[in-house]
């Protein structure tokens, strides 16, 4: 759920009529969420409270007065044989300088709401994906402790083909109904015993946030389905360069992305595609020149109880914006600009500390080099400052509490106006809750998130469990929700609820 | 998987399932349970050491799951730091787990966990140790060491295991801050005399009334220093087995040549 719904400030990429009239207070899901939260707090999941714990810690603590030498020899027999023995181990793996691993998975999603999204798309209620994925991964041991991979994804989505190919439009057939490409390959290794470097299509995951991102910015996301893409392939691979030298305490990287490579969102006619957004213009990417690399750098110092990161970058916004005044003549007519992607510069920081179970979290970014439609003079910064806390306190339980605000600088009312759609303050809020049951075999996950103070901007909530059937074998499903919001890209989401499944197994 | 420090698993991942100096067995017959478990504690750990840990988790039908790690350690004088790899399930391949292990009193260990699925090292914040390792029967608190001095020891008596002479010791915690942080609110232990080596225990856990049964099934000197093979840890409520872990460890090596640049964030995050 990390990139699909949060990150980045929330614009179209065709002009529309004014948003601000469209206005309105909804009733917020908070009542779900805490409904939900408490289900999960104090009943399904029973998570103790400290004062409960005490009482308890007390009662077994007294019950060692009752105990006699009787019931101990009793307890003492304990470690005689059971049945439960493990298998003979199989015999030593052959060692071998590659290796060929990967994952096979099968998912499915339905929509609850029937719905058609405009214009001209298909009617969305029922089946909306039923996709066999299959990604292949290569690692290869050179010399000198050297490393290189190759790794390769395809799917085939088969609810097209079922529900009818015709009633899709082009643009969502060609981005959810397969693909095939290669994901990571990079070559990685020491050039000296402080300097590494790893050049080729790689993940680099910069800052601290457990949902949201303020400095991670170097890698596109795959947004296609909001809040389903799994975690391994929501980060989209590009090329870079990266030389990291390492001294004490600290990490220094240097890199330079080679390839121009942004964000697979929600195509037109896709039901997550905004109505605000029309018929959608065609976007003029940065050619893939030297003089379009992209640059970054880190600072990275890892400490006794905590952390602390500088981060610089000079890159692409991965938003494409309209150019203004949107439309050009061309032998009298009237044709649409297509749009065009910013260069930002990046400054931030990041840090972490250790209290007892408790972990926070914090990211500061300046950047600058923002442009708008209805600014098209003027360049403009914003400030976005996440705060995070995570929690282990409860047995095999994981909290983790994220809030972001993106303050424009010098915010206009235009600003709010269509095709920009940004507020001068953008508050988005994420909880997650984990849990292990059955020795780990079984995993549930609520995770909540909201945009705006209101929760006006929209919200989602998505329950998830996945059991473990055997090793590498998995199977789950889950809820999702949706609330829209005033501003795209979430106005679009209102009735995208859904419950899905997926088997996977690794290899 | 969640933080917890796992700093002896490389020595037989069980309750101070360790050894000491022969030297230390003069007199051994005058010493206190306290004197006992500090020789526990003050043993060889072939300082440091590689060796490939393969844990079978066995459900109370007999279903099982594997676990393979391959674990790294180093004593650095007062703390000790743990590096863990985990060789399979092929879904936790290439994750690894980096723990400094502080020995001042109070000082809550540093934790990272490399999630190769995120390509991201995340710092661990858990001063609570009770959840399990991995879905095993072994807690966080197992794979610790502990700090003598929240605990009260005493010589219940002397018996045999094995045909091997021991002592039994019943510890118990302090303070409710180490029950809870451990999950265990007793243990009776049985010290091998000839080795200090802790053969069998068992837990008494503060929540459902569970019991935890730790047994060495296989004992091994190598290199001069003793080492568990084979660690059964099984679960129970009352006489009922509800889950068991079977632990073997293979290919070790102690005295290795490993320098403190190898615990570190920049090797987790290149692997093996």
């Amino acid at each position: 759920m990390a990139g699909p719904l949060s990150g980045c400030d929330r614009r179209g990429d065709a002009a529309a009529s004014p948003v601000r009239s469209r206005l309105r207070r909804r009733r917020p899901w908070s009542v779900l969420w805490a409904g939900l939260l408490a289900a999960l707090l104090t009943g399904t999941l029973a998570i103790p409270t400290v004062a409960a714990e005490d009482a308890e810690l007390d009662e077994v603590l007294a019950g060692f007065d009752d105990e006699g030498d009787q019931g101990l020899e009793e307890i003492l027999e304990g470690f005689e044989e059971d049945d439960l023995e493990p298998a003979e181990s199989e015999d030593e793996p052959v060692s071998r300088f590659w290796r060929i691993s990967g994952e096979l998975s099968l998912g499915s999603s339905y929509n609850l709401l029937s719905h058609r999204p405009p214009p001209g798309s298909a009617q969305y209620g029922g089946l909306s994906r039923l996709r066999a994925d299959l990604n292949l991964q290569l690692d290869l041991e050179l010399p000198r402790s050297w490393r290189a991979r190759i790794a390769g994804r395809g799917f085939y989505d088969s609810a097209y083909r079922i529900r009818g190919r015709g009633n899709y439009t082009e643009e969502v057939l060609d981005l959810y109904e397969w693909t095939a490409e290669f994901t990571e390959v990079y070559l990685q290794g020491s050039l000296l015993r402080d300097l590494d470097l790893k050049i080729g299509r790689q993940v680099v995951n910069w800052g601290t946030g457990e949902t949201f991102r303020v400095v991670d910015v170097l890698n596109p996301l795959d947004n296609r389905e909001p809040g389903l893409v799994d975690i391994e392939d929501l980060r989209l691979p590009v090329v870079m360069t990266k030389l990291d030298y390492y001294f004490g305490d600290w990490d220094l990287s240097l890199i330079a992305v080679n390839e121009r490579r942004f964000s697979d969102d929600p195509a037109f006619g896709s039901d997550f595609f905004p109505p605000e957004m029309g018929l959608g213009l065609p976007d003029q990417e940065p050619a893939q020149t030297l003089g379009n690399t992209e640059w970054a750098a880190a600072l990275r110092g890892v400490f006794e109880g905590w952390d602390l990161g500088f981060f610089a970058a000079r890159y692409y916004e991965d938003l494409p914006r309209v150019e203004y005044p949107g439309f050009t003549l061309v032998r009298g007519a009237l044709v649409p600009l297509p749009t065009q992607h910013s260069r930002l510069t990046l400054l931030g920081s990041t840090a972490n500390v250790a209290l007892g179970n408790w972990l926070l979290r914090g990211e500061l970014a300046y950047i600058d080099g923002l442009e708008y439609f209805h600014r098209p003079d003027r360049e403009t910064a914003r400030v976005d400052l996440l705060v995070g806390v995570d929690y282990s306190g409860f047995t095999d339980t994981f909290i983790a509490l994220d809030l972001v605000n993106r303050w424009i600088d010098g915010w206009e009312s235009s600003l709010l106006d269509a095709p920009d759609f940004v507020r001068r303050n953008s508050l988005e809020v994420a909880f997650r809750i984990q849990r292990d049951f059955l020795q780990d075999r079984l995993h549930v996950t609520l995770l909540a998130v909201g945009f705006g103070r209101n929760l006006e901007d929209g919200s989602a909530v998505r329950l998830g469990v996945d059991y473990d059937l055997r090793d590498a074998l998995s199977i789950g499903g889950g809820v999702l929700l949706y609330q829209a919001g005033d501003l795209p890209p979430l106005s679009a989401y209102g009735r995208n609820d859904r419950v899905y499944l997926q088997a996977k197994y690794s290899f | 998987m969640r933080g917890g420090a796992v700093r002896t698993l490389w020595m037989g991942i069980a309750l101070a399932a360790a050894l000491v100096l022969p030297a230390a067995i003069a007199g051994a017959e005058d010493l206190t349970a306290r004197e006992i478990m500090q020789r526990v504690e003050d043993r060889d750990e072939g300082n440091p050491s590689i060796i490939d840990v393969e844990m079978t988790l066995i459900d109370k039908s007999g279903k099982q799951r594997l676990r393979e790690i391959r674990a790294f350690g180093i004593d650095r004088g007062e703390d000790e730091l743990q590096l863990l790899f985990f060789l399979s399930p092929a879904d936790l391949k290439d994750t690894a787990f980096l723990t400094y292990d502080y020995d001042e009193s109070g000082k809550d260990d540093d934790q990272w966990l490399y999630l190769p699925a995120l390509k991201k090292t995340k710092r661990i914040a858990s001063s609570d140790r009770s959840g399990s390792f991995m879905g095993s029967d072994f807690s966080y608190a197992d794979l610790t060491s502990r700090d003598l001095d929240q605990y009260d020891y005493t010589l219940m008596k002397e018996t045999e295991v094995g045909g091997f002479k021991v002592w039994q010791i019943e510890s118990v915690p302090r303070t409710k801050q180490e029950i809870k942080e451990t999950g265990t609110t007793k243990s009776i232990l049985f010290v091998r005399q000839d080795n200090y080596v802790v053969v069998r225990s068992v837990g008494w856990l503060k929540r459902g009334g569970q019991l935890k049964y730790m047994e060495i099934q296989a004992l091994e000197q190598i290199d001069g220093i003793w080492i568990g093979t084979e660690i059964h840890m099984t679960t129970k409520k009352g006489d009922k087995t509800l889950h068991k872990t079977v632990l073997r460890n293979s290919n070790i090596r102690f005295h290795q040549e490993l320098d403190e640049d190898f615990f570190t964030v920049r090797q987790m995050e290149k692997g093996l």
